[in-house]
């Protein structure tokens, strides 16, 4: 009696112990790299590596919040980096003859307008936002190069304000993480609390009922591209900050770190599903990956390789949680 | 012993437990060669559960299954199809961007050589839906097809193998009268040929008419087969609920008010030709009709879902013109769709969501930070008006039964400023104990002074609980009915165009 007691206790233990793991498996792989790398290298728990990571991160960190709301919608961005590139040219290229509160207003405003252009494809004109987007990609890119005449331009010696924010400190974090960190709690409470969220998410579960209940698909799907567009300049103006160089050749390949960021989040590709502070974790859990292969000197080719397969293990464990929730 | 060799296919105390949930309770169900046997019962009592068993697609935990007498062991639909069992399942599995004859022989295209040979499977198709009484082009694709010709492709599909044994989940909920009494005709064609054929149904009506006998299932128990001839609906709703009909439908003493919603000459691309009607607070009004007869149509068109070609509708004697949806659910028209899972619901998110989307601006500051409590509270005591069958209002609406996903789309509706509410076939795919409820609803939003405008298929619910039905054919509204001459035969008579 006692005994099958007993049993069922630890039985009722083991289950919710799996269904948390299960239900919080973003935070468990985040908690768990987090553990290896302190182990594998000293270095990692430094200050000055913690603060280097998170400089890292925040700039993608920026686009994946951004690519996180389109893919909410059961869309994609694939012209993050490329936005990120004219962003950085255009400030740089405005630096030595604009006030710099008007610079960083063209910038962004550069990255909302590709940005609103890509929503109005897809959502007017019902283009797939993969092909939408990928036009927007090369198009940006290629601005970026036509206003820098193909090579890095100097930021400016007038804007020295930009390189000190670039490099600059707020209790010990660096104010582009700041950044990050702001953007990433505005979203966090757009999505959980405010309207905006809510309709965003319902259009990623089935457009058509929410189209049919009244609302306004087409603004709604449009603004979630312009504001990746906005937040992919903003990360292009972090990296122009840091390295004082506006460079149309950054940011190649970074729409596909945010979309890996937002998945590993646990973010759903069909949208209606995902959450900031799980796509905040991917972020770090991909900087975490490159930092610490870097800091045991693993070389370039195999991190590539190894980083491929935790996104993939990652990945499999959603589908796991999915199915699991099915049951 | 002769008796005994007749049956097709017995199912022989089947028990089935879903984790702690018994599904099956030593279920019994034979079926003879040349029969129709009808499976009945309330969503939830288990016939989707035994024909899954019986087509390898669930594994039995206890029971036997014999065919013609010998026991055979099915552990996938693979082993079930090749013993000649075929199951045409509720919801399509055809692919819709294939050809009519790619789908019928989608499991073995060009399984000897490797290539397709295009002209035999075209031919091959051809025969096998003529052999049925139909004439579709076997290289159309599927999405082209009305709903009821890709029924008849998912049935010839079923029978492009030899068949012993044919399973049907709620055929008809998607055809219209016309077609039903088509697809009558084909079974009664295959059983004369020798199939076994169960019939799982909802229409009780239709049920009584095809079969030969009926097995209802009530929470997981089979009743004794009950010969078609010696049962009436009375009875097998009393088995079915515990309950007689007399209960299902509600006592309606309608308090009708000025005009509220006035369609006049609408048009649409869409099948919709110079419609022209009104319809009164608390009043409801049917449209009845064939599938195809512009009915949904003709919804999407007052609600501006679909592009109007011309025509006006006037909204409490205000004539509008929506340009958006936004407007339309602003001004007080509500449209609950025909498709739920497509149109009707957010499937993969909760009752809460769900409930909300309509009311959004109400449940939030003017921020547009949703106020939760409220919010909370709104959307539970619409689960207890409703009675949602729910643990949670938390709770994804795919978890929910065919009923209650359906309730929640009503729910989202149930709000003050709804005035007119459009509603496409309100119990499709619904089981009798939700139907009830659903009926209740609509008697109470029409006393409360909303317009009620409803489309269905279904003749019967119409003539209970609307005040007046409007028949159309063709795109025009070809009769008007008030309830006291309300005839099954007048309105199906109208609906072919006579």
């Amino acid at each position: 009696m006692k005994y099958s007691e007993h049993l069922k206790l630890m039985r009722k233990f083991l289950k919710r112990t799996t269904m948390f793991f299960i239900e919080h498996n973003t935070m468990i792989i985040f908690f768990l790299i987090l553990i290896i790398s302190a182990n594998v290298s000293e270095v990692f728990f430094t200050q000055t590596n913690l603060s280097n990571l998170t400089r890292q991160v925040a700039g993608i960190g920026l686009a994946s919040i951004g690519m996180l709301l389109v893919i909410i919608t059961g869309g994609i961005d694939l012209s993050v980096g490329s936005i990120a590139a004219m962003a950085g040219v255009l400030c740089a290229v405005f630096s030595s003859t604009t006030p710099l509160s008007i610079v960083l207003l063209i910038s962004v405003a550069s990255g909302i307008a590709v940005g609103s252009f890509s929503g109005y494809l897809v959502a007017i004109h019902k283009m797939a936002p993969f092909i939408a987007t990928l036009a927007m990609m090369t198009i940006a890119r290629g601005l970026g190069f036509i206003f820098s005449n193909g090579a890095p331009i100097l930021l400016a010696d007038e804007a020295s304000a930009f390189i000190e924010f670039g490099s600059g400190y707020w209790l010990g974090i660096a104010y582009p993480v700041w950044i990050f960190l702001v953007i990433s709690v505005i979203c966090a409470l757009l999505l959980r609390h405010h309207i905006f969220g809510r309709i965003i998410t319902a259009i990623g579960s089935n457009e058509e009922a929410v189209r049919l209940s009244g609302i306004r698909v087409g603004i709604h799907k449009l603004s979630v591209y312009a504001i990746s567009g906005g937040l992919a300049a903003l990360s292009g103006l972090i990296t122009t900050f840091r390295t004082g160089v506006g460079s149309p050749i950054v940011g190649v390949g970074m729409e596909l770190d945010a979309i890996a960021a937002v998945v590993i989040g646990g973010a759903s590709l069909q949208g209606g599903k995902g959450t900031a502070i799980n796509t905040l974790l991917g972020v770090l859990i991909l900087g975490m990956i490159g930092n610490i292969m870097n800091l045991i000197s693993i070389p370039a080719y195999p991190q590539q390789v190894i980083k491929g397969v935790i996104i993939i293990f990652a990945v499999l464990l959603q589908k796991f949680q999915s199915k699991s929730n099915h049951n | 012993m002769d008796k005994f060799k007749n049956y097709c296919v017995e199912l022989l105390n089947i028990s089935k437990s879903f984790g702690g949930t018994r599904a099956l309770k030593k279920v019994t169900l034979k079926v003879k060669s040349e029969e129709i046997h009808a499976l009945v019962g309330e969503n939830g009592a288990g016939k989707s559960t035994l024909m899954k068993i019986l087509s390898g697609a669930h594994q039995k935990d206890s029971g036997r299954i014999l065919l013609h007498g010998r026991e055979v062991s099915i552990k996938n639909p693979h082993q079930s199809k090749a013993l000649g069992i075929g199951i045409i399942y509720q919801e399509f599995s055809l692919v819709p961007a294939l050809s009519v004859a790619e789908n019928i022989y989608l499991h073995d295209l060009g399984r000897e050589s490797g290539y397709i040979q295009w002209r035999e499977l075209r031919m091959k198709s051809k025969a096998l839906i003529q052999k049925i009484g139909f004439d579709i082009n076997p290289g159309e694709k599927i999405h082209r097809l009305s709903i009821a010709e890709q029924q008849i492709v998912e049935i010839a599909k079923a029978l492009c193998q030899p068949l012993k044994v044919l399973i049907l989940d709620e055929p008809s909920a998607v055809l219209g009268p016309k077609e039903t009494e088509k697809l009558f005709q084909i079974l009664r064609e295959l059983k004369k040929e020798g199939l076994a054929i169960i019939y799982i149904s909802h229409h009780l009506d239709e049920v009584l008419r095809l079969s030969d006998n009926i097995t209802v299932l009530k929470d997981g128990l089979s009743s004794e087969a009950l010969p078609s001839g010696k049962t009436n609906k009375d009875d097998i709703i009393q088995r079915m609920l515990g309950r007689s009909m007399k209960q299902m439908y509600p006592q309606r003493t309608p308090k009708i008010g000025r005009e509220v919603l006035k369609v006049k000459e609408l048009s649409s691309k869409n099948r919709v030709h110079k419609v022209s009607f009104s319809v009164k607070s608390g009043e409801i009004v049917g449209l009845s009709g064939l599938v195809g007869s512009g009915r949904t149509e003709t919804l999407r068109a007052i609600f501006g879902a679909d592009k109007k070609s011309s025509g006006h509708v006037f909204l409490q004697d205000k004539k509008i013109s929506f340009s958006s949806l936004r407007k339309a659910v602003k001004s007080g028209l509500g449209l609950v769709p025909e498709d739920r899972k497509q149109q009707g619901v957010l499937l993969n998110l909760s009752i809460k969501n769900n409930i909300s989307l309509t009311s959004l601006d109400e449940l939030s500051h003017r921020s547009g930070f949703i106020k939760a409590a409220e919010e909370k509270e709104n959307t539970k005591a619409l689960i207890q008006k409703l009675s949602i069958k729910t643990k949670h209002e938390n709770l994804k609406v795919e978890a929910l039964s065919g009923g209650n996903q359906q309730k929640v789309a009503l729910a989202k509706w149930l709000t003050p400023h709804v005035k007119v509410l459009l509603i496409d076939e309100p119990t499709r795919g619904v089981d009798i104990g939700a139907k009830t409820e659903i009926y209740q609803l609509l008697n109470e939003m029409a006393q409360t002074g909303v317009a009620l405008l409803i489309v269905s298929s279904e003749i019967a619910e119409l003539m209970e609980i609307c005040d007046r039905i409007l028949v159309m054919y063709e795109g025009k509204i070809q009769a008007a009915f008030e309830q006291k001459d309300f005839s099954e035969e007048n309105l199906l008579r109208k609906a072919m165009g006579q």
